[in-house]
């Protein structure tokens, strides 16, 4: 059976920043919902369903806090619900839309979120609470300690330095200069970031992402609807996800499936959306991507487990600038979760971005000649997988 | 123009069932200063912390294994920066594979200098042996134990 | 707009009264995901994918999906979560399969009672604009819009009452031995006027899961008892109460276009065996019978002293006893659904209205029926229309 394609045919992102005193947690949606409608050329009545994006309520200090935002995405009467993934929330919100058209429901769809990440004081303290009660809320562990243990593991098994890690964030930092959006867009140097604080052995303050304000917005639509009305989109033609074992100890020792060195069930995620697409080769095939990696030495994994390098290969060629733009396959040419961490729609904004490669409207850090790109977000301990093929 | 801003809290209190398992395990800890595991029949692992099933061939688990009180490193992190409701840095903890487990479980190490963060990463390193500590006075959680490194030869 | 290709419910698993303290929130999300995958006789190696629908305040886990992933079956598997309400996971899940690209799903909902005040819970949803300093939980909400019906229809009050005892009775019927615990003055849930005691059920633990399947699925594995979902809709209300016409259910009418549209009902009451509608308070059930095109205000009163809701009646609602008699917060929406879906299977045991081809099932969840969806399942062998 054929599915019928869709499209995105608007995406919005607000400009994010630390804190945005200027405005509540539902203005902030509303500020990428109206970016995204005026990019789609459409109005609040053409959608007929709404897929809102948001991670921990605790986040954002409101209980159910997707009640609050039903007025700024226009949803009174119409169709809404709410995902959560954790991390993935924005990419598996922007994969729930594509159900809804790809279902036959409706034509149009918006996806939309926003964080204040900053009005929460410390996101580590509310990232605790998402261990288990049972055996691990009591352990100090958060997204930081949690992730910095993944690096101690990658580096005993590929050899990964510190200073493999501060390259990382000079080349996002790099690509961040050139987009208008993105929260931490100053360049830097493997020295500077060597000679910022300690936060996590061996994670440092600048391989970390920031906590940032701000919202994300996308139109999906019908191919139907599309054709109909001779509109330009970027074709949605692999989704998929999977997701681990939430016990960060079981991705160790003896006999486990998932080293919680590697990203197992990101390559597993991207395994369906390839299928999906036909992408069976993707260094070949992948010209531009935008991989979930908020802090430098996850992208390491995310890019093995994206097929773009073996195991422990990606070290060596990010050093070479293949994953650079300008190089062979770009990676995270928008700086990428590392210089932009909006959690509710940071996985959206991986989606949008690749939206905008292929469609060639990525400005100056648009990469030449993109024509197929893919996305993907983390969600949980590392838990949640989302991925998509994104085509021009 | 002036911009407000409100403080709110969340009060909320949480009594969580732990269950037969996660019970025996606690009871054993702070009765007899003993720790265990559960084998998942199908794939053979020793599961460390015990559960009533595997969640990765969902079926139950069989038997209980006693395990530790020696282990393996097999993941740390140690902690320099402060976060609220976090303790105060520095402190190490991380994953530990317990003699006759599969599966490492979470805990503090202790008794390790930390202030030269290379050097104390190299004690930490991979691999290293543990013993597993128990306060005096336990009280039922996992904080009931900790994990020191072997003296160095 | 085309309707999407058919989906059928294959298993059911509801547990709308869980008391024994023996098991962790997990261990019970795993018994109820092998009793619906039992029930629908597969195993999970069967299943492509699952929709969760928790709240992470109520569970006590910031992510509520993350440590139950794995007791329902997330390892290696596709999973989503929409705590926004149980009943959007089954909504989601009916979606991917009727895509094409699932032969199954499995959607489960959850509501424990662990966390204390539950109010406290509840009362943070309101936002910290203009509402958090108000005690607006959602017993309040209800009231609210218990007051706004009070207010617009003379004589609302006998008719609500009437539904308490009928969905008492039926609970009785349906749950044996299992009191219906009056909600009294508590520390953990207190009442709002007009809300009486008597007028609500006090929270309870209860998990839900069920499965769905394509009609491929269906058809290579010749599963017999399934309910087809002949048409699902769901809309939301807007943010504020104050922006609401409390007296009225817009958004649930709007899940009903769709809904009805979706199957062609043309004459509701003429159109259904059964019926399971949101009942938190009897003023919702009053609410969901108007906009479901089963009585008019004008009409209340007069179908509750005729029993024409009532078993043995023309059209019975909520045989299962609704969220009147067990109310596991969370998860009750879903329960609705799958109770239909049972009653279709001729699977609903003790409250099995014998013959049930077709029903409709109306979940809400909110403040004051905030979310609603409507899921019509029928048997597929009554003329049910494209």
């Amino acid at each position: 059976m054929t599915t019928p394609r869709v499209g995105i045919i608007g995406v919005g992102q607000s400009k994010f920043t630390a804190r945005r005193n200027d405005a509540s947690y539902p203005d902030l949606v509303r500020e990428a919902v109206v970016l995204a409608l005026k990019d789609a050329d459409l109005a609040f009545d053409d959608i007929k369903a709404v897929v809102y994006s948001l991670s921990p309520d605790a986040m954002v200090g409101i209980g159910n806090a997707e009640r609050i935002g039903v007025d700024a995405v226009g949803a009174k009467n119409k169709r809404f619900l709410r995902i959560n993934t954790g991390g993935a929330t924005g990419i598996s919100s922007v994969i729930s839309a594509y159900y809804h058209i790809a279902a036959g429901i409706c034509d149009v769809v918006l996806t939309a979120g926003a964080d204040k990440v900053g009005e929460c004081g410390d996101s580590q303290t509310v990232l605790n609470k998402i261990w288990d009660p049972t055996y691990e809320r009591q352990l100090p562990l958060g997204t930081i300690t949690m992730l910095a243990m993944s690096a101690v593991r990658y580096m005993h098994k590929y050899g990964m330095t510190e200073e493999d890690m501060a390259r990382v964030t000079v080349k996002n930092r790099m690509h961040a200069s050139k987009n208008p959006h993105a929260h931490l867009s100053k360049e830097t140097t493997i020295d500077e970031v060597m000679a910022s604080r300690l936060i996590s052995w061996p994670v440092k303050l600048m391989d970390c992402c920031p906590q940032s304000s701000g919202g994300g917005a996308m139109v999906l639509a019908s191919e139907k609807y599309i054709r109909e009305r001779k509109l330009a989109a970027a074709w949605i033609t692999g989704v998929g996800h999977c997701s681990e074992s939430y016990y960060l100890g079981d991705r160790m020792g003896r006999g486990f499936v998932a080293d919680h060195a590697d990203a197992h069930a990101l390559k597993r995620s991207f395994e369906r959306s390839y299928a999906m697409a036909g992408v069976n080769d993707p260094q070949k095939q992948v010209d531009v991507a935008e991989l979930y990696a908020p802090f430098s030495n996850t992208e390491f994994h995310s890019i093995e487990a994206a097929g773009l390098a073996q195991l422990g290969g990606s070290i060596s060629q990010l050093r070479e600038g293949r994953f650079s733009l300008g190089g062979e396959i770009p990676v995270n040419p928008s700086g990428g979760t590392l210089c932009t961490n909006a959690i509710a729609v940071t996985a959206m904004i991986r989606a949008a971005e690749i939206a905008l490669q292929v469609t060639g409207r990525a400005g100056d850090r648009q990469v030449r000649r993109a024509k197929l790109g893919i996305a993907s977000g983390n969600g949980g301990d590392h838990q949640f997988f989302g991925t998509m093929v994104i085509e021009a | 123009m002036e911009l407000l801003s409100r403080q709110e809290t969340w009060n909320i209190a949480y009594d969580h069932a732990l269950g037969e398992t996660a019970s025996f395990f606690f009871t054993q800890i702070r009765d007899n200063a003993k720790l265990y595991g559960r084998r998942d029949a199908k794939s053979g692992r020793v599961l460390v912390p015990p559960r009533a099933f595997s969640d990765q061939t969902l079926e139950p688990t069989t038997e209980w294994v006693e395990v530790g009180p020696g282990g393996q490193i097999e993941a740390f992190t140690i902690v320099y920066e402060r976060f609220r409701g976090l303790p105060e840095p520095p402190y190490a903890f991380g994953y530990v594979m317990l003699d006759r487990a599969d599966t490492a479980i979470g805990g503090l190490f202790k008794g390790l200098d930390l202030v030269d963060p290379a050097a104390a990463a190299k004690r930490l390193a991979i691999g290293s042996r543990v013993t597993t500590k128990f306060a005096d006075h336990r009280k039922g959680d996992v904080l009931d134990f900790w994990f020191e490194v072997h003296p160095i030869a | 707009m085309t309707n999407p290709s058919r989906v059928g419910v294959i298993g059911v698993a509801i547990h709308p009264h869980i008391t024994d303290a023996r098991r962790s929130l997990e261990e019970i999300l795993f018994d109820t995901t092998r009793e619906a995958l039992a029930d629908a006789k597969l195993s999970i190696e069967d299943i492509d994918g699952i929709v969760v629908g928790a709240n992470d305040q109520y569970d006590g886990r910031a992510i509520a999906v993350m440590a139950a992933s794995g007791s329902v079956g997330g390892v290696d598997r596709d999973i989503l979560s929409t705590p926004s309400a149980g009943e959007h996971a089954f909504v989601l899940a009916a979606l991917r399969v009727a895509t094409g690209q699932f032969r199954t799903q499995l959607a489960l909902a959850w509501s424990p009672t662990e966390a204390s005040p539950l109010h406290e819970v509840q009362r943070l949803a309101a936002d910290p604009y203009f509402h958090r300093a108000l005690p607006l939980d959602e017993t309040s909400a209800h009231a609210l819009q218990a007051t706004a019906l009070l207010a617009a229809v003379p004589g609302v009050e006998e008719a609500a009452w009437a539904i308490v005892v009928k969905n008492r009775r039926h609970g009785a019927a349906a749950y044996p031995g299992v009191t219906s615990p009056v909600a009294g003055l508590s520390d953990a849930y207190p009442l709002r006027w007009p809300l009486r005691a008597d007028m609500v059920a006090a929270p309870t633990t209860g998990a839900v899961a069920m499965v769905l399947a394509s009609p491929d699925w269906i058809a290579d594995h010749q599963v017999q008892n399934v309910a087809w979902i002949a048409g699902m809709g769901w809309a939301t209300e807007p943010s504020f109460l104050g922006d609401r016409k409390l007296a009225f259910a817009p958004a649930l009418e709007a899940a009903v276009e769709q809904a009805y549209t979706a199957a062609a009902i043309t004459a509701p009451l003429a159109s259904f065996d059964v019926a399971e509608v949101s009942d938190t308070t009897p003023y919702q059930e009053l609410l969901a019978c108007e906009a479901l095109g089963f009585a008019k205000r004008g009409d209340w009163l007069a179908r509750a002293r005729e029993g024409t809701f009532a078993t043995g009646g023309k059209l019975p609602i909520n045989l299962s006893g609704g969220a009147l008699t067990l109310n596991p917060v969370f998860c009750t929406g879903l329960i609705r659904i799958a109770e239909v879906a049972n009653q279709v299977r001729g699977r609903a045991g003790a409250h099995q209205r014998p013959g049930a081809a077709r029903g409709v099932a109306h979940a809400a969840s909110g403040g004051a029926m905030q979310y609603n969806t409507v899921v019509i399942l029928s048997r597929g062998d009554e003329g049910a229309r494209a």
